[in-house]
Order: structure tokens, then sequence, then C-alpha cells
């Protein structure tokens, strides 16, 4: 455990560049892949997280924390069996037609991949169609995470979500909604499934929807 | 009756105001060549490079231009090797240029408002339109000492800027924008904002003071209630667009003698598609109510006059006059100051 405790530590505090190495060490001690990146990774991000939405820790923080992670992973993919990784599901997000803001989608976006999902990023300024077409392409998608920034840009959501709501496949997944000009009571008017507060919330409520 | 300007003083210095500060009415924000050399974007305009190589879209229905980051269009490629593409624009105008902007600052009535330079993107802003911002973020962990070579860089050029307009233009306002939080949180925190912005700051605003530039409004339409400690030592004498998240009334009673708070009428509370003049009114009768009028400045968040939806600020703008007239008896505010703007 104590190779796994030493990834533990790296991803908290933001390592990116020695992760990998005490990664291998781990390995090399005999420690479980599945479990350097369950109890070694995912509970590291977990923490991070939590010191987040605590204001522990600001942004700059957790940045260094997923990428920490995500170097991990990259390494420990090939030990892993097929699937473990990205085992909690898949998730598309996007930041909705006509906003170009990405910080709050990409760390939606970081904190998913660090709780174990497999993220299908459309980037920003996504028309509606394309979270159609995206789920069309990954039908064992678990979740559709849309974010905007903007007031004016909350019609664009509402437009999206509505399709999805129309859609065949709706059965299937959630809906997630957040942003700046976002609240629970829009999220409920546009018939979306979940609005979180932040990033950190976020990646808990998906891994409560995707269970 | 004071003028708009007398008023705007009494409320920052918490005097005695004989109304409710109007907005931006005391703020005539006017621009320097730089600004005609790099120009802001216009509604609808997609993917114009500035002057430092930024790529930027101002979509319809959106309230101002924003950088494009797919990876082909961010400026700094490789962050150790940021002097490679970054390339501060020339700053040398003819006398000619600064003269045609010279004559904007000679047309405001300098009794009823104040002269101020509009100053934008800041130091914080500009790192992450070169990087982007995850990447900008994560510099500012990863590569401390490239960080604050950047930011020296960027800072040596934002006082040669303050030196050409402090000598050609001679404002007695400095509006400058950076915006250093989300709505409920600030970017960094307080000692990595310390580390990396305060000096220089401190060095920017302190030459503006130094040449005849007499109060520092500082926009960050966000949360920055942990930074407003910081914000008084660099010299910022307003902050504006300060959110309720801020908790302003707190920040009144603990710093109102050292910094004003402008703002609290949030775009996403008014500003909407379906806004209206009544819950304009409304919004401005409880921001007022519930800040005062010494050291608070009741104004839309966004930073400068105007409004996404147009009527928006204007009709904020007579709410806050129908205030002052049942309040206080004014009754031609218009006497005390400017034309009323609309910029944005």
């Amino acid at each position: 455990m104590a190779g796994i405790q030493e990834v533990y530590d790296l991803v908290v505090k933001g390592k990116a560049k020695k992760v990998g190495a005490a990664v291998t060490e781990a390995l090399e001690a005999g420690c479980d892949p599945t479990e350097i990146l369950n109890k070694g990774m995912i509970a590291a991000m977990d923490e991070v997280g939590a010191k987040f939405k605590n204001g522990e820790i600001f942004v700059p923080e957790m940045l260094v924390a997923a990428k920490a992670m995500k170097n991990g992973v990259e390494l420990l993919k090939p030990h892993l069996a097929s699937g473990v990784a990205g085992a909690a599901g898949k998730v598309i997000i996007g930041t909705v037609a006509g906003d170009l803001h990405d910080i709050g989608k990409n760390l939606v976006a970081m904190m998913l991949e660090s709780s174990g999902f497999e993220v299908i990023d459309l980037g920003v300024d996504v028309p509606k169609e394309k979270f159609v077409e995206a789920y069309e392409a990954n039908p064992d998608t678990k979740l559709i995470c849309c974010s905007a920034l903007l007031t004016t840009t909350m019609n664009a959501m509402k437009e999206t979500v509505e399709l999805l709501n129309a859609s065949s496949f709706r059965g299937n997944i959630k809906v997630m909604v957040g942003g700046a000009p976002i609240s629970q009571a829009f999220a409920d008017e546009i018939g979306a499934d979940a609005y979180t507060e932040d990033a950190a919330s976020c990646a808990q409520k998906a891994k409560e929807l995707a269970a | 009756m004071l003028t708009a300007k007398q008023n705007m003083i009494e409320c920052i210095k918490g005097g005695n105001p004989d109304r409710f500060v109007n907005q931006y009415e005391a703020i005539r924000l006017l621009f320097h060549p730089f600004m005609f050399a790099s120009p802001l974007l216009q509604e609808g305009q997609e993917n114009v490079k500035n002057a430092w190589g930024v790529t930027q879209s101002f979509p319809k229905g959106t309230p101002g231009a924003f950088p494009v980051h797919t990876p082909d269009k961010i400026v700094v490629k490789d962050i150790e090797h940021w002097k490679d593409y970054v390339h501060a624009p020339s700053l040398d105008f003819s006398q000619e240029q600064w003269d045609q902007c010279k004559a904007m600052y000679d047309a405001v009535d300098t009794d009823k408002a104040f002269k101020a330079v509009f100053v934008a993107p800041g130091i914080f802003e500009q790192t992450h339109y070169l990087c982007e911002i995850v990447n900008a973020l994560t510099y500012y962990v990863e590569y401390e000492d490239e960080m604050h070579d950047l930011i020296k860089y960027l800072t040596e050029w934002e006082l040669k800027l303050a030196e050409g307009i402090c000598s050609n233009l001679h404002p007695d306002m400095l509006f400058h924008h950076d915006d250093w939080g989300s709505h409920d949180s600030t970017f960094m925190s307080p000692n990595m904002f310390n580390e990396f912005l305060l000096e220089p700051y401190k060095e920017i605003y302190k030459y503006y003071k130094d040449h005849g530039v007499e109060y520092i409004v500082h926009h960050s339409d966000s949360y920055a209630a942990t930074l407003v400690p910081s914000m008084i030592e660099m010299g910022i004498d307003v902050f504006q667009g300060c959110m309720e998240t801020n908790h302003v009334d707190e920040l009144i009673k603990k710093y109102g003698d050292k910094i004003s708070f402008m703002g609290c009428i949030e775009n996403a509370d008014v500003d909407k598609e379906d806004w209206t003049d009544e819950a304009c009114e409304k919004e401005v009768r409880r921001v007022c109510e519930t800040y005062g009028m010494k050291h608070f400045i009741p104004c839309i968040a966004q930073g400068g006059p105007g409004s996404v939806y147009p009527g928006v600020y204007q009709s904020l703008t007579n709410a806050i006059d129908k205030l002052n007239k049942e309040k206080f008896g004014i009754e031609d505010p218009d006497s005390a100051r400017m034309p009323i703007e609309i910029m944005f």
C-alpha cells in the first residue's frame, strides 16, 4: 500500500511530473493496477474535489491534480484490464451554442475523468444537434452534460435539453446542466435531470446517476 | 444639488452625497490610440486577431468579445519559450493620433464627469488570453518563473502605455479591466494572487496616481471579497462589478473608508430577454435599500455603461432617478450630469 499512498499524495499535490515514477514503482512493488487507479488516483481526486468545494484549494491546484492523475492513468492503462479506465461510464459534455466559455466545462470534464468516466468533450459553441449526433455515435453514453455561462445562452441550453428530451434515446441517458446563470429551478423548468453548483459536486452527482 | 462627479466623490469618501450615484453617470469612458490600433470587436465579428496575436470572437447576443482557443489559435505554444511567441505591440503613436484622442478628453465637462481612460484587458486576463485559461492557470503552479517573467513583460508594456496616456491625455480616472474570479470564487487563492499580481498592479496604479489620475476604478464582475485587502494595497478606489456573493454589506462596513463598491445589479438578474421596467425598478430599489449610498454605487455589474439587451441600462438609470426624486427630491438629474452614454 505504500506505493499507492505515494501515488495518492502526488495526485493530491498535483505533482504531474512525479506521479509517473510513483505509478511505476507501485506496479513494480506488486500493487494491483486497479487498486492504484481506484485507491491511489480516483480517491485522491475525491479529496481534491472536496477541498475545492470547501475553498481550501482553487482552480489552479485542481487543474494540476487532474493533470497528475491523467499522467498516472496513461502509464497505468496498459496494465489495466480492458474497460477499467472509464469504467464509471461514458459522458458527453459541451458548452452550448453561442457560448465560448470553456473553463467551467473543462473543470467538470476533468473531474468526471478523474472519477472514472470516459469523457467525450465536444468543446464550446456546440449546436444542439451535435449532442444528439455524439450520442448516436456513442450509444453506450450514460450522461450528457451541458454548460452555459451567459444569460443569453440559457435559451440555447433550453433548446438543447428540449431536443434531448424529445429524442428516442432519452430513457437511456441522464442530462446534467451547469454554469453561472443556471439554477436548480432553471434545470427543473427545462427538464434536465440534475444541476450542480460546481465541478466537484457534478462528479459526485454523475456517479450517483450513472450507478 | 451636487454635480454627478461631486456626488460620486462624496459617495466614495463617505461624505455627504445628496442622492444615489446613478451607475456610470459620472464616469466618461474614453479611449487611447492603442484601442484604435487593436480595436474592440463589434458584435457579430468572429475570429479576429488583435495586436497581440490573440484571436477573438464576439458572437451575436453575447455581452462581449471572447478569446478563441482552438489549439491552432493559442498564442503561447510553449510556456518555457514564451518569448518566442509573445511580441508586445508597438505603443509609438504619432502626436496626431494622441491629439485625436485628446479631443475626446477635452470635450468632457469636468465639473460633471471624470475623464476615465479605459484599459483592458488586464494583466491576469492577458496571461490567459495568450496561453488559454486552463493552460495559464496550470502554468501559475507549474511554471512560476516563466509566469513571473511573462507578467513582468506585460507590466512593462502597461507602464509604457500609462506613460503615453498620462502625458498626452491627462485623465483624472482610470477604468481598468481584469476579471479575477467567477460568480462564487476567485480564480486563484489570495496567496497566489498576491505572489503574482499584487506588486505589478501596485506599480501600474501608482504610476497613474503619480501622474494626475485621482481615482482608480477596477472592474472584475465576480466574487473577489478575499482580494479586497490586496485591492486596497494596490490603490484601487472603486471595485466595479462586485456581485452580491461578495457580501457587499459586510465589505462596506469593514473596508468602506478605504474602497468603494460599484455593482450588485447583476446582468443575470435583470439583463434578460424578458426584462421589464418593473423588474429593473424592483431590483434597483432592493439594491439601494440594502447597501445605502455611502461607499456604494448601484450599477449594472458589467464593465461599462450598457447591457446585453437594449433598454435595460436606461431602464436601470430611470429607476435610480425615480428613487432619487422620491427620496431626495431630485427633479432634474440631467442638469447635473453629462448626457447618459450607452456604449455597450
